[in-house]
């Protein structure tokens, strides 16, 4: 079998190669599996939704019932939506959680601004996975939240209400509109993301590994002025070290999956996420998911709708373009005391946002 | 790089300082906007009974409706007295239906209008006939009020509203003949609660719950207690099975969670023999 | 190298033990086929027990249900769970309806909602006539 393959694709030198010769610095933690286990979310959440896709029916009369009964009458259904929806909010909490760790490390600077690019997009990307998923269920938790949601862009002048119009493809939330987010959702995205993560992918490749700021000193000379694919000639190899780490990530990453669905599967299921959806009746608090509750309730404190917006769309660009405004050689966050500081007090922010979001 | 991009910044922030609106105007427009097709009812009969204008006791009727399993059924003043509530001039007008309120000896019959087997069962009983015949004798009002109505139960048998015209003995033999299928209902109503918050939708059993116990308080209204007697087996087995499929669920409940949790103790053995893997030394 | 060797065992025999669960699941839920319905479902009454214009309460697989006999348009079979609350219908043969002694929810003998609080009309179950026999299911 392995002749047969190492015949027609080399197989043997293959993975001595990409996989045994390749090196990884020796300070490596198991924060650098992070975006690994980004990618095994995906693959959860996608395998997992066509597994639901073969009975969940797109529209308004039916979502409901056929949710409930891949909850209650096909077997093991609740198994599969149970993982799709803990999964969701598993990958967007590792997302955020990679994006954070490599921004500590310093790992977005030159030559790398790309692949930061390509990685804030893709959270940008699964964020909005997670807000067209919401509606899906056609429940007054689905209705609700998505309404409010879709009515956060008309804060813009002009072509708030347009494009607001789009988005729900009309003035209230319709059948149109659970056809578009379900478009969106199970055929857009996926292609979409996949070709992000392909390029991210293949930029970290490329470039290579760069090595922690924290415990070795890197020699590496800055500013680079020309390419040169980062290697670690005395580094471990991938397999079976590192290899190993990701491996046993993916292991704790689902053992959490499955502890949530064990002892809290109503987690994600306020009492709302099971009347189906009323366009007649408001429930009396209506709140966006969780990863939405911080713009939220940015806007909400901002008394001037446009202001609020606009700082909100601020943040994005500048946390998407970083690389580019922040060229300062240094690599190492805990020789950079300003910087270190105003991250972590806006991530403080945003944690505290969140909570009163809950609550108010 | 980084001037160009704060002089965007700067640029783009400035004209949104210069449409700065007021809070009240902010609130006004995203906070309390009625949402996506949420219907404000227009109600002319409220709008009148409840304001200043209006006599004291008129005025009490909303408060009370307003309190009452009707009001949260969306039952409104309509739905019993007739008239219309869209149209303020022609709200209690004849041509609109509208019936005023009862005579004491009509309320079995206005409120019968929706509920009919109550109706049929009250007057075949003692107290409909006493009332049909002009005696001293309760009407619906007397046990459940007029519009502050809540959902049945048990304890409105009770010694006070009873003794008003005879002794409790009889009222009491009856309120134990209900008891235990009350309570037996009560308790599936919070396990159907309990299913309902787990994401289970056990709606036939609601529904055969409901129908079971209202047409067991239907009979009640016969005030005859060998009649409710001997027809007790019957409910009595119509909620042991209805107890079957919710005894059923739970367990289906408990084999989900042992599935779960079983997969989530591979998982986490997995993890931990690769983590030992990696640190057993390889020869 | 026999705690090495034990450590895989122990892996190899988890993962399969975790991939069998999973493809089990994936399995019996791609598999999830309607109840299909036995002959054991059916339910057979003749036709001399339901003359012109009564109707004949019956239970349907567990749940009451009733066949009547319009005088214009033959027999028709509908489950009497009130589509409001979940309330027994019953016949009333004068008014030539199906009414609701819960809170007076009107059906037409098609079973659609005619008056009152039922948000649906009655479930129909279907029959077909044989001979003397009425099949219904």
């Amino acid at each position: 079998m392995k002749t047969w393959l190492n015949v027609r694709i080399g197989l043997d030198d293959f993975i001595q190669t990409k996989i045994i010769d390749y090196r990884i610095p020796k300070n490596i933690n198991i924060f650098y599996t992070l975006g690994f286990l980004a990618v095994i979310a995906y693959a959860v959440q996608a395998v997992t939704g066509i597994i639901l896709l073969i009975y969940y029916i797109p529209h308004p009369d039916h979502a409901f019932r056929s949710v409930q009964d891949i909850m209650t009458k096909v077997p093991y259904g609740w198994l599969f939506r149970q993982m799709h929806v803990v999964g969701s909010n598993l990958m967007i909490t590792v997302a955020i959680l990679h994006m954070i760790t490599v921004f500590l490390m310093g790992n977005y600077k030159r030559p790398r601004e790309l692949t930061w690019l390509g990685g804030g997009l893709s959270l940008l990307l699964t964020i909005i996975f997670g807000f067209s998923g919401y509606l899906l269920p056609w429940t007054q938790l689905s209705y609700w939240a998505t309404t409010v949601v879709t009515s956060m862009p008309t804060a813009f002048p002009l072509i708030g209400n347009p494009i607001a119009q789009v988005l729900r493809g009309g003035d209230h939330i319709t059948e149109i509109t659970l056809s578009r987010f379900f478009a969106l959702h199970v055929a857009v995205l996926p292609p979409i993301f996949l070709t992000l993560t392909g390029i991210h992918l293949f930029l970290i490749n490329r470039i290579g590994i760069s090595a922690t700021p924290f415990g070795m000193a890197d020699e590496e000379k800055r500013p680079l002025t020309e390419y040169k694919r980062k290697t670690h000639a005395d580094g471990y190899p991938y397999y079976p070290v590192f290899f190993q780490k990701q491996m046993y990530m993916m292991m704790a990453y689902l053992a959490v999956m499955f502890f949530i669905i064990t002892f809290l599967p109503n987690l994600f299921f306020p009492e709302e996420a099971h009347i189906p959806a009323d366009p007649f009746k408001t429930p009396a608090e209506i709140r966006p998911a969780w990863y939405l509750l911080a713009p939220y309730q940015l806007l909400k404190l901002i008394p001037n709708k446009f202001f609020g917006i606009t700082i909100q769309a601020i943040l994005v660009a500048l946390f998407l373009v970083w690389p580019f405004v922040d060229t300062y050689q240094e690599k190492n966050v805990l020789k950079r005391p300003i910087l270190r500081g105003v991250f972590i007090f806006l991530l403080v922010m945003w944690v505290i946002l969140l909570f009163w979001g809950r609550t108010s | 790089m980084r001037y160009l991009l704060l002089s965007l910044t700067m640029l783009f922030t400035l004209p949104s300082m210069s449409t700065a609106g007021y809070r009240e105007d902010f609130e006004r427009e995203f906070m309390t906007k009625t949402w996506a097709g949420a219907q404000v009812e227009e109600n002319s009969c409220i709008s009148c009974h409840a304001s200043d204008k209006m006599k004291p006791e008129f005025k009490e009727i909303v408060d009370a409706w307003q309190a009452s399993w009707h009001a949260q059924n969306k039952i409104s003043c309509e739905n019993c007295h007739g008239g219309d509530p869209k149209d303020a001039d022609l709200a209690m007008s004849r041509e609109r239906g509208f019936l005023g309120s009862p005579h004491y000896k009509d309320v079995p019959e206005f409120c019968g209008k929706c509920h009919v087997g109550i109706l049929a069962n009250f007057l075949e009983s003692g107290h409909g006939k006493a009332l049909k015949a002009g005696k001293k004798a309760p009407n619906c009002v007397t046990c459940h009020g007029s519009h502050n109505i809540q959902k049945a139960n048990i304890d409105i048998i009770s010694e006070q509203l009873c003794t008003k015209c005879h002794s409790y003995e009889r009222a009491k033999i009856m309120k134990v003949t209900l008891f235990l299928i009350e309570k037996k209902a009560a308790q599936l109503e919070q396990s159907l609660q309990e299913l309902r918050q787990e994401g289970l939708y056990p709606e036939d059993d609601q529904k055969s719950l409901f129908s079971t116990q209202a047409t067991f308080r239907t009979l009640f209204h016969t005030v005859d207690v060998n009649l409710v007697r001997s027809r007790t087996d019957e409910f009595t087995s119509k909620l042991d099975l209805i107890d079957k499929n919710v005894q059923t669920m739970f367990r289906d409940l408990r084999s989900r969670k042992n599935f779960s949790a079983f997969l989530m103790l591979v998982f986490s053995g997995m993890g931990i023999i690769i983590f030992l893997l990696s640190t057993t030394k390889k020869d | 190298m026999k705690r090495r060797r034990f450590l895989q065992i122990i892996l190899a025999f988890l993962a399969s033990i975790t991939l069998l669960s999973f493809v089990y699941s994936l399995l019996k839920f791609l598999a999830a086929l309607p109840a299909r319905t036995a002959e054991a479902n059916k339910l057979i009454i003749r036709k001399n027990e339901v003359p012109s214009g009564d109707a004949k309460d019956i239970i349907y697989r567990d749940s009451p249900a009733v066949i009547i006999n319009r005088s214009d348009k033959g027999f028709i079979a509908l489950s009497r769970v009130c589509t409001h609350l979940g309330c027994l219908v019953e016949y009333d043969r004068v008014k030539q309806r199906l009414i609701c002694p819960c809170h007076a929810g009107n059906f037409d003998l098609e079973g659609n909602v005619l008056s009152g609080p039922p948000p649906k009309s009655l479930t129909v179950i279907p029959l077909r006539i044989d001979g003397e026999n009425i099949i219904i299911g």
